[in-house]
Formats: C-alpha cells, structure tokens, sequence
C-alpha cells in the first residue's frame, strides 16, 4: 500500500515536471501509466457511437449497392434478382446521358478545385508572410461568410447574377453592355456554377495553406537568403515544394465535396448545368429507385477512391495542426 | 520574405482586400435587398422599409419553418455532442484495439455524398417499413456532426493534464467522480463548441431535410429552397436571411470569445496561447464548412 501510494506520487510529480533528478526518472512514462490505472476499460465507450454510424451510414449504403445490383425494389411485389443491367449500361452504354453528366461533374469539380487552389494560396500566403500580427483576425474576416447559411449564399448570387440582377444593371450602367442587353453565359451557365462553387471554397481552401505556411520551418527561409538566394528562387524553391502538403490537401477540400454538389445548380445552374449530384436527386423523385442507386453508388465509389489516392495528404495537414496546438 | 519586397507586399494586399470584397459581396446585396421597397430584388433601389421583416413574421409558414430547423438543430447538436464525447473518452484509451479502423468508420459521414447519405436513408426507411418524418432528419443530422463533435472535444481533450485525474483518484474519487468533477468541466468549453458546430450544421443541411422532411413540415432551408422558386415570397426570404446570417455570425463569434475566455480562466494564462486557440477555431470552421 505504501509502495503504491509513493509510486502514484512519483507518477504525479513526474507528470507536473516538478521533481527533477533520479527519482524522476526512474518511473515509466506517466502518462500510459496513469492512463491505464485509472480509467480501465473506457475503449468500450467508442461502441454506442460506432453503432450508430453502423446503422445510419453502412446500413444506407449496403442498401444503396443492394438497389444498385436489382437485389431489392422499391417497387411493391416487382420481382427482385440480382442484376448488372444498370451498371453496364451507366459504365459502358452507348451515349449514356449519366455517364456523360458524370464526366461533366467530375470536370467542373476539378477545374473548380484547380482554380479556388491557385486563388486560395497568395490570400494564405498574405495571411502567413505579410500580416503578421492581424493574420488571424484577418483569417476571421475571411472566413465569415462560412458562418452563414449555405443556401442563402447561393440565393445570393441568383439575385446578383440574374437577367436583371446587380450585376447586369453595374454593366449597363456603365456602358459595358446595351441598356437592354445581357450577357448570355452570366447565369444558368458552367459559368455561373463555377463561379459560386470558387466562392464557396477559396476561404475553405486557404485554411491547410496557412496552417502548412504557419507551420513551415522559417530558419530554412532564412538560410536561403544568407546563402544569397533571390527572394523569387527562394519561394520556389523551399516555401513552394515546403508547402505541397497544405495545397493538396486545400485541392482536396474542394474536389470531394464538389464531386457530389447539387445546391448550386439548383439555383444558378441550367437544364445543361446541372451536376452528377442533381441526376441523383431527380431519381428518388421518381419510381426508378434502382437505376439512381447506381449513380449514388458510383459517388461514393468515387469519393472513396479520391480519399485513398489523396488521403494522406489530409492526415500530414491534421498532424501539423496537432503539432501546432502543442507548443 | 518578411523584409524586402514592398511592391510584393502591396500586391498581395491588395488582393487580399479585394477578395474580400468579392467574399462580402452576395452578403451586402442581401441586407440592401432586405430593406428595399419593391417586390423584386432589383436595382436602382426603391426606397427603404421594414415592411418585408413584419410581413415574414407574419408569415405563419416561414416562422414555423425556422422553429422547425431550431428545434431539430438542438436535439441533433445535444445527441451528437454526447456520442461524440463518448467516442473520444474511447478514443483516448492506450487499449483500444482497431483504432484506425474505429476512427475511420466515426469520420466517414465528412467524406460520404450528402446527397449519397441522404437517398441511402431514404431507401433504409423504406425498407425498415418507417416513414419519413422530422426524427430521420434528427437523425440523419446527428450522423453527419458526430464528426465535428469528435473532431473538436478530442484534441481538447488530449490536452487536458492526466496528473489532475490522478489527484482526484488518489484523493479517493471514482472514475466516475473524477470524471463529472474533473474532467467534464474543463471540456466545458469544448463541449459549448461542439454543441454549437452541429446546431450550425443541422440547421443548414439541405441535402438530407429535403428527402426526409415530410412534405407539410419543411425544415428552414427545405422552405427557403422552395419559396425562393415564388417572386412573391422571396423578399420575406431575404429578410429572415439577413437575420439569420447576423444572428449565425453573432452566436458562432460569441462563443469563440466565450470559448477563449473561458479557458484562460480554466487552464490558466501560462498554459494558454493565443495561437493554440485561433488554430482549434480553424478547426472548426473546416468543419462548418463542409455542411
């Protein structure tokens, strides 16, 4: 008993760092010990939360390939037998509409991506290298349209963008264009989707640069210029390469969630505009439950499959974030 | 870097503020439009009223709508805080067998569609013989904040100084005692955010509301969706949404200061730094962002 009464206080000053010398340091490390003697058994509390996520997402999406291969129907006493008909059609059918509408996404997702990247990098550079001490006020301001609602954004931009939205009346007012005139692709276009897709991402996407920036070893920097390396040579060179890992992972932030948008073009989009995500939609408003399986199932193939390739990269970016949190 | 190059410097300041006028722009042409005098939100403007505010006040469906989100954002953001520091006390334990499995399968609702999600719930319904109804939307929002709520309370948590339990249980507490008294109040502020961060994310969510909502009981953005396709209405939209916005903006800076403040006092000044702070609120906001 009194043996480990001192052990628990040698822990405890070990922990604190207040003992210093021998004694400290014959101890093990404090806190696996500590973490297994007072809060046995504690892993079982992740199961509750497992099992919830067992029955609302694994569940779905088992149903959704079950749908997908003709096993089950939404349909009351249709007959049910497995299928490939619907996957071959979406994956190899001549002139499949969704095969087409799917390429269509995937472009616009990473042509978005690429663009709201390559815009998000001077802001987090800006952030990181020239405003110093307001950098994250500055970051706040940036980022205070995400504290707004999603659809009222998007609201936002029909009314700006619209025959006779703001920015038409700017335009003619002045003079760019007609009193009457309009500019044809400024809505219901690639365009327009685009457009409100980049706004929506660029703050999201400055956030891994600035923290990869942040986190960058800044004596490097240092180093190169003492060397008598041009400021130029000395971002392409080491900032640049240095901060891969936050631009990938920004590139990522943008590519999966787009991949499977479908507000946008509800609202600024065309009939010719609408995304993968909206062939989706429009299927479980119909009857064909089976064939909009597939289509939902070929999202979360495809998201799954940019997360294996991607993956990592947002796991250096958490850990940089977990390294800055503990010093 | 940090020296030379003013006209670098100037540059890249001056598309900084641009962007940010780029960024802040949708948001003032909402406010402007929410006082304008006409029934379309067109310039030059008309003149300026108050009318569209009581008018969407009035409006017995809009106001319903938005209680509707509230009170389904409340119970989402109660249940998933709760599953969410269940998970992360888990995750905490040296233990714990398939941990990357485990985490993996708690953070697949932030890179599963939410339109995926959303017609698989659908079909899971149907097949469970259940009908659609504001619980499924409950539900369905718990799934897709349980891993904001980790994502906030573990970090803290990891932080938070084993020695201090221990002094508890030497003092005689049990894990329970010592975790109610010791632990659960310095994951008070934490626990504030990750109840925050879902209500935001349930209180928008569109994708999963607009299958499982039941067609008399839209949620606020199912309402805001549908009515912005009626001229007529769409003014009131714009004006509860001027509100919404200044009120999300108000609760989501409140509770960072709260959050800052409160663990200044909490962990006090020498553990604290500013930085660890404004980093955890860029955390979050990654996470807000993807709803």
């Amino acid at each position: 008993m009194d043996a480990e009464l001192s052990g628990h206080r040698y822990r405890l000053a070990g922990g604190r760092g207040l003992l210093t010398g021998q004694e400290a340091t014959l101890e093990r490390s404090p806190t696996k010990t500590s973490g297994r003697r007072w809060r046995p058994g504690r892993g079982l509390l992740v199961v509750p939360p497992l099992l919830f996520v067992a029955l609302l997402i694994f569940a779905p999406i088992i149903y959704i390939a079950l749908f997908s291969v003709g096993l089950r129907s939404n349909v009351p006493g249709a007959e049910v037998a497995f299928s490939l008909d619907n996957w071959e059609s979406f994956l190899f059918g001549d002139n499949n509409p969704f095969r087409a509408r799917f390429f269509y996404s995937m472009r616009v997702a990473l042509l978005v991506s690429i663009v709201t990247t390559a815009a998000a990098y001077p802001l987090a550079y800006f952030l990181s290298f020239v405003a110093r001490e307001r950098r994250y006020t500055l970051l706040l301001l940036l980022l205070a349209p995400f504290f707004t609602s999603y659809l009222l954004r998007v609201l936002a931009w029909q009314i700006m963008l619209n025959d006779e939205g703001v920015v038409t009346w700017a335009a003619r007012t002045i003079g760019l264009i007609p009193d009457d005139g309009n500019v044809s692709w400024l809505i219901y276009s690639t365009f327009s989707v685009s457009l409100v897709l980049f706004y929506t991402w660029v703050p999201f996407v400055t956030l891994p640069i600035f923290a990869v920036l942040e986190n960058m070893d800044h004596r490097l920097l240092e180093a190169a210029q003492d060397l008598g390396a041009s400021r130029w040579t000395t971002f392409w060179r080491i900032t640049f390469p240095l901060s891969l890992p936050g631009v990938i992972a920004g590139f990522v932030f943008v590519l999966i969630p787009t991949t499977g948008e479908f507000i946008t073009p509800l609202f600024v989009g065309g009939a010719d505009n609408q995304l993968f995500g909206n062939s989706i939609q429009a299927f479980f408003g119909t009857t064909n439950w089976n064939l909009g399986s597939v289509l939902a199932m070929a999202l979360i193939i495809t998201v799954v499959i940019l997360m294996l390739i991607f993956g990592r990269f947002l796991n250096t970016d958490l850990r940089a974030t977990a390294g800055g949190d503990e010093t | 870097m940090r020296t030379g190059g003013l006209v670098v410097k100037a540059l890249l300041s001056a598309y900084f503020w641009l962007f940010l006028a780029f960024l802040l722009a949708p948001l003032v042409v909402l406010v402007v439009f929410a006082f304008n005098d006409s029934t379309t939100a067109t310039l030059p403007l008309e003149g300026l009223t108050t009318s569209w505010f009581s008018e969407a006040f009035t409006n017995g469906q809009l106001t319903n709508a938005l209680v509707r989100s509230a009170t389904i954002a409340v119970f989402a953001a109660i249940i998933a805080t709760i599953l969410g520091l269940m998970a992360s006390v888990g995750l905490t334990s040296d233990r714990l067998r398939l941990r990357s499995l485990t985490v993996a399968s708690l953070m697949l609702p932030l890179v599963v569609p939410y339109i995926s999600l959303a017609v698989g719930l659908v079909i899971l319904l149907q097949a469970l013989a259940v009908q659609t109804s504001l619980t499924a939307v409950v539900l369905g929002h718990v799934v897709i904040a349980l891993p904001f709520a980790i994502l906030v309370l573990l970090p803290r948590l990891r932080t938070l100084d084993p020695s201090m339990n221990e002094a508890a249980r030497d003092l005689g507490a049990s894990d329970l005692t010592a975790f109610r008294l010791i632990t659960l109040p310095l994951l008070g502020p934490a626990l504030v955010s990750s109840f925050l961060i879902s209500f935001v994310t349930s209180f928008d969510e569109f994708a999963i509301a607009s299958f499982l909502a039941p067609s008399g009981q839209p949620t606020y953005p199912v309402f805001l969706y549908a009515s912005s396709r009626t001229p007529a209405l769409l003014p009131q939209v714009i004006a509860i949404g001027t509100l919404v916005i200044a009120f999300s903006m108000a609760l989501v800076l409140a509770a960072e200061g709260g959050r800052r403040w409160a663990e200044k006092r909490l962990v006090g000044a020498e553990e604290f730094a500013d930085e660890v702070s404004e980093e955890n609120l860029a955390e979050g906001l990654v996470m807000v962002a993807k709803s």
